[in-house]
C-alpha cells in the first residue's frame, strides 16, 4: 500500500514537471499560465469542466485496462465509441415514442452494446483466425469513421437533411444537469460506479482474476485448464462497450446529437489514460480526471495565448513515453532473468 | 595428422544452486570424430556453449591450437576456426537457403553483398556431398533435415577446422541419420576435428573415434568404444558411464495398487507444427502407481503430457478413467508442466494469485460470485508453510523467486487438493537435492492417497526412484523398459 502512494506522488511530480517544460517550450509565461490552468480546471466551476471533461475519458480509459489486463491491446477505442454513440442515436430515434425514463438508459445499453459487438468483430478474428488485435482494431477505426460518417448522412441524418448530422433529441431524454452553466450531468456518477464495478470485477470475482492470468499468460492458463480465447473474447468485448458507453453518456449528456466533430478523439486518449493510471482502474479514475483537468484548463488558456487545447496533447505523449520508459525500466530490475 | 587442435582443462561453469559442469577436460583432435556424450543434464550442451563463447565459464581454460580460447567472443571464436551447428536451428526462417548461407559470410557493412555469389561455394559443396537443396528455397517450407543441412553448409564453408554438433540426429529420421554419418566421415578424413555431442549409445558405436563421457557435469572419462566386451568400451560400459550405479527402486507404499485409473487406448497427438509428436501410444496407469517414463527431451514427452490433462486435443484413441471417457472437471487432474516460467506460472502476478490459480475454484474460498481475499490469504500462507516455500510475503511477485521455490509454488497449487491424476514432467529439473527430495516426497505422497501418478521425466535416477512401472519414450512411441540403464538410455540391447 505504501508502495501505491510513493509511485503515485512520484507520478504526480513527474506529471508537473512535465506540464511547466511543455508550457515552458511553447514559450509561455509559465507561473501565470499555470494559474490560468488552474483556474479554469480547479476553481467552483472549473472544478465542474473538469468533472465533464474526465467522465468520458474515465469510462473509455477502464475499457483500455480491461483489455490490456487481458493481453489484449486494443488501440480501437475510437472505432469502438463510434459505433457506441450510433447504437445510441439509432435506439433514441426508433424509440422516439417510448417515454424518456424509460429510453435514457436504453439508449445507453444500446451504446455499450454496440460498442461491444464491435469490438468482439476484432476479438473473434482473433481467437478463430489468429489475427493481431493491434492491425484489426487500427484498421477498424477506419471502418467505423466511414460508417459513422455515412450514417449521419443518411439513415441517421436530420430530418430537414441539409447538415451531416442527427437531430438533436429531445431535452427530457438528456442526462439530468446538476449544474447548468458548466454541463455537469449525472453521467460522472455512471463513470465513478463503473470504477467501482471494473475494480471488483478484476479483483474479486474468478472471472476476473482468470482473465488477468490469461493476461498475464495464456499459456499457464491453458495449462491449467482455463481457456483464453473465451475470457479474451469477454475482455475485448467489455472494453468496447465500455467505450460504446462512454459515447452514449457523452451524447445524451452534452452534445444530444451526432455529427462530424462528434468523436473528439475519446477512443485514443483512452489508451494514455489506462497505461497512466498504471492498468489499474482506480489509477484509470485518477489519470482520467488529470486529463480531464488539463482539457479544461487549457480551454481557459486557449482564451488568451492561442495555442489551444494542443498542449494537451503534447503533455499526454510525453507523460506516456515517460511513464511507459519508466515501467519497463522497472520491470527489468525486478525479474532478473534466471539462471538456466 | 592427429595432432590436438582443441583442448579443454578443468573447466567449471555454475548457474545459481546447480553446477553444471566441474573440472571438465577433453582433447580433440584433428583427423577424429570425438563423441561427448551424457544424460541430459549431464553438461554437454553447457560444454558446447563454452566453445561457442555463449557461456563465460568460472574456472578453466581452452586452447585452440596453443592459444586461448576467448571466452564469450562468438564472432571472434568463430574466426579462429570454430564452427557450430546447434540443436536448434539459427536459421532464419523467411530467408531463402542461399541468404540464410550468406548471413555466416557477410563481408562487411559497406560492401555489396549479394546472396547468391556468397552461398556459391556452399552450393558446390552440397553438390560434392550429394545434397539436393534448392538454393532459392524459403527455409521455413524445407523439413526439418534439409534445414540440417543447410546449418551444416553455413559451417562448412567457414575456414573453420574444427565443427561441433550439438545433438545432430535429434531431429533426424534413420536414412538421413546414415547421411550425415556419411558426410561426418569424408569430412573428417579431410582432417577436420569433429565434436558431436550425443545422448544415443547406437549412434556413438556407429560413428566416434572417441569418445568423453559426462555425468552431472563431472567428467567420468575418455576412450575408444568398442563394439563387443572383453574389457572394452563397450555400450554396456558406456551405459554404466554415464547413469553412474542406479539406486535400487523403492517401494515403500502403503495402499496396494488395484483399483482401474488412467488409461490411453491408441491416442494420437500433433505437436506445435503440426507433426504427429505422439503415435498410437496404448498405457495403463492403476491406482495408487506411479509409471515413469524416460527418455530424451522432443520425443514427445510434452505433447503427451498435455493430451492426458486434456489440454491438447486427441487427434486419434481416448484417454479414459477408471473404464469412462475422461470428461472436464472428472477425475479431479493435477499437472507440473515441465516448463515452470512457461506454462506453470504468471510471473509478474503474485504467490498468492499464482497459488489461486488452483484455489480460486474451491468454494470455500468463494462468497456467491466473489472471491473471499481473506480466507485466500489464509489459504495461502498454509500452503507456504506445508510446502516450506521460502518467501518474504505472499504478494511479492513470483517472477523474483528462485527455480526451487517457483517450482514448490506449482507443486504446492496442484497438490492442495488431493488429485485423483497427477501428471508430472521433469518436476525437479535445476532444483537442488533439498528441494527435490522434497518434491519426490510429495509425489509419493500423493501415490500412497491413491492418486494414478504419470511421471515422464529425463532423469532416470528420478524414473527409478519413484516408479513402479517404466516405459521409455522414443519418437512419441512408448517401449516397456526394465530399469536397467542400457535399455533406458538408448534403445541398445
Amino acid at each position: 500500500m505504501k508502495r501505491v502512494f510513493v509511485e503515485g506522488g512520484l507520478v504526480l511530480a513527474g506529471l508537473l514537471l512535465i506540464l511547466i517544460a511543455t508550457i515552458a517550450t511553447f514559450g509561455l509565461p509559465v507561473g501565470e499560465s499555470l494559474r490560468m490552468l488552474a483556474e479554469g480546471s480547479l476553481s467552483g466551476g472549473g472544478l465542474a469542466r473538469t468533472l465533464v471533461k474526465a467522465t468520458p475519458l474515465i469510462l473509455a480509459g477502464l475499457g483500455m485496462v480491461l483489455a490490456w489486463r487481458a493481453g489484449i491491446y486494443n488501440i480501437g477505442g475510437e472505432g469502438q465509441y463510434l459505433v457506441g454513440a450510433l447504437g445510441g442515436a439509432w435506439v433514441a430515434r426508433v424509440g422516439v415514442a417510448v417515454p424518456a425514463l424509460v429510453l435514457k438508459p436504453l439508449v445507453l445499453i444500446a451504446a455499450f452494446l454496440a460498442g461491444g459487438l464491435f469490438a468482439a468483430l476484432a476479438g473473434l478474428l482473433m481467437v478463430k483466425r489468429h489475427v493481431q488485435v493491434v492491425i484489426s482494431t487500427i484498421l477498424l477505426n477506419f471502418v467505423a469513421l466511414q460508417f459513422f460518417n455515412w450514417a449521419v448522412t443518411g439513415p441517421l441524418q436530420e430530418a430537414s437533411r441539409r447538415l451531416p448530422q442527427t437531430d438533436r433529441v429531445p431535452d427530457s431524454l438528456m442526462l439530468f444537469r446538476l449544474d447548468r452553466q458548466n454541463d455537469l450531468h449525472t453521467g460522472v456518477f455512471v463513470a465513478l460506479a463503473s470504477v467501482a464495478v471494473v475494480t471488483v470485477f478484476l479483483f474479486l470475482t474468478p472471472t476476473g482474476f482468470r482473465l488477468r492470468l490469461v493476461g498475464d499468460n495464456p499459456r499457464a492458463a491453458r495449462a491449467n485448464r482455463i481457456e483464453p480465447g473465451r475470457l479474451q473474447l469477454l475482455a475485448i468485448g467489455l472494453s468496447g462497450g465500455l467505450c460504446g458507453l462512454a459515447a452514449g453518456i457523452e451524447y445524451l449528456g452534452i452534445t444530444g446529437q451526432l455529427g462530424y466533430g462528434f468523436s473528439q478523439q475519446i477512443g485514443f486518449l483512452a489508451i494514455p489514460v489506462a497505461l497512466l493510471g498504471g492498468l489499474h482502474p482506480i489509477g484509470a479514475l485518477f489519470s482520467g480526471l488529470y486529463f480531464g483537468a488539463l482539457f479544461a484548463g487549457s480551454e481557459n488558456l486557449a482564451r488568451f495565448s492561442g495555442f489551444g487545447t494542443t498542449i494537451v496533447f503534447v503533455i499526454q505523449g510525453v507523460a506516456v513515453i515517460g511513464f511507459v520508459g519508466l515501467r519497463a525500466l522497472i520491470e527489468r530490475r525486478r525479474t532478473p532473468e534466471a539462471a538456466l | 595428422m592427429n595432432d590436438v587442435v582443441l583442448e579443454v582443462t578443468g573447466i567449471g561453469k555454475r548457474f545459481g544452486a546447480v553446477q553444471a559442469l566441474r573440472d571438465v577436460s577433453a582433447q580433440f583432435r584433428s583427423g577424429e570424430i570425438h563423441a561427448v556424450l551424457g544424460e541430459n543434464g549431464a553438461g554437454k550442451t553447457t560444454l558446447m556453449n563454452v566453445l561457442a563463447g555463449f557461456v563465460v565459464p568460472d574456472v578453466g581454460t581452452v586452447t585452440y591450437r596453443g592459444k586461448p580460447l576467448p571466452f564469450g567472443e562468438p564472432i571472434a571464436i568463430r574466426r579462429m576456426g570454430l564452427e557450430m551447428v546447434h540443436q536448434h536451428f539459427m536459421l532464419v526462417p523467411a530467408f531463402s537457403v542461399e541468404e540464410n548461407v550468406a548471413l555466416a559470410h557477410i563481408p562487411g557493412l559497406l560492401r555489396p553483398l549479394r546472396a547468391s555469389r556468397l552461398a556459391e561455394p556452399a552450393v558446390r559443396l552440397a553438390k560434392d556431398m550429394g545434397w539436393e537443396i534448392a538454393p532459392s528455397a524459403r527455409t521455413n517450407g524445407l523439413p526439418v533435415g534439409a534445414q540440417q543441412r543447410v546449418e551444416i553448409l553455413k559451417a562448412l564453408t567457414g575456414k573453420g577446422d574444427v565443427l561441433i554438433l550439438d545433438e545432430p540426429t535429434a531431429v533426424l529420421g534413420p536414412d538421413e541419420i546414415d547421411d550425415l554419418f556419411r558426410v561426418l566421415r569424408g569430412l573428417r578424413d579431410q582432417g577436420r576435428a569433429i565434436v558431436l555431442i550425443a545422448h544415443k549409445l547406437s549412434e556413438i558405436m556407429a560413428i566416434a573415434d572417441r569418445v568423453t563421457v559426462l555425468r552431472r557435469g563431472e567428467f567420468v572419462g575418455t576412450g575408444v568404444p568398442t563394439p563387443v566386451g572383453n574389457g572394452g568400451l563397450d555400450a554396456r560400459t558406456l551405459a554404466l558411464w554415464m547413469v553412474g550405479e542406479l539406486p535400487e527402486a523403492r517401494h515403500d507404499r502403503s495402499v496396494a495398487a488395484s483399483e482401474e485409473g488412467l488409461a490411453l487406448e491408441s491416442i494420437l497427438v500433433r505437436g506445435d507444427r503440426g507433426e504427429a509428436a505422439v503415435r498410437d501410444l496404448t498405457l495403463a496407469v492403476r491406482r495408487g502407481t506411479v509409471v515413469g517414463i524416460g527418455g530424451v527431451d522432443g520425443n514427445g514427452q510434452v505433447e503427451l503430457a498435455e493430451a492426458v490433462v486434456g489440454v491438447r486435443p486427441l487427434v486419434q484413441g481416448e484417454v479414459r478413467w477408471r473404464g469412462e471417457r475422461a470428461r472436464a472437471g472428472r477425475p479431479q487432474v493435477a499437472y507440473v508442466p515441465q516448463d515452470r516460467r512457461g506454462d506453470g506460472l504468471a510471473l509478474r502476478m503474485s504467490v498468492l494469485e499464482n497459488l489461486l490459480v488452483a484455489g480460486h475454484r474451491d468454494s470455500a474460498l468463494k462468497r456467491g460470485p466473489f472471491l473471499r481475499l481473506g480466507a485466500a490469504a489464509r489459504w495461502a500462507r498454509g500452503l507456504v508453510e506445508r510446502f516450506q516455500i521460502k518467501i518474504g510475503s505472499i504478494s511479492d511477485p513470483v517472477g523474483g523467486l528462485s527455480g526451487g521455490n517457483q517450482q514448490k509454488v506449482i507443486v504446492a497449487r496442484e497438490l492442495s487438493s488431493e488429485p485423483e491424476l497427477l501428471v508430472v514432467v521433469n518436476p525437479t529439473r535445476g532444483l537442488d537435492l533439498r528441494a527435490t527430495r522434497y518434491v519426490h516426497d510429495q509425489v509419493r505422497r500423493a501415490r500412497n492417497a491413491g492418486a494414478s501418478v504419470l511421471l515422464i521425466s529425463t532423469d532416470l535416477d528420478e524414473i527409478a526412484e519413484l516408479s513402479d512401472e517404466t516405459y521409455y519414450l522414443s519418437r512419441g512411441e512408448v517401449r516397456p523398459a526394465a530399469l536397467g540403464a542400457a535399455a533406458l538410455v538408448g534403445g541398445v540391447p
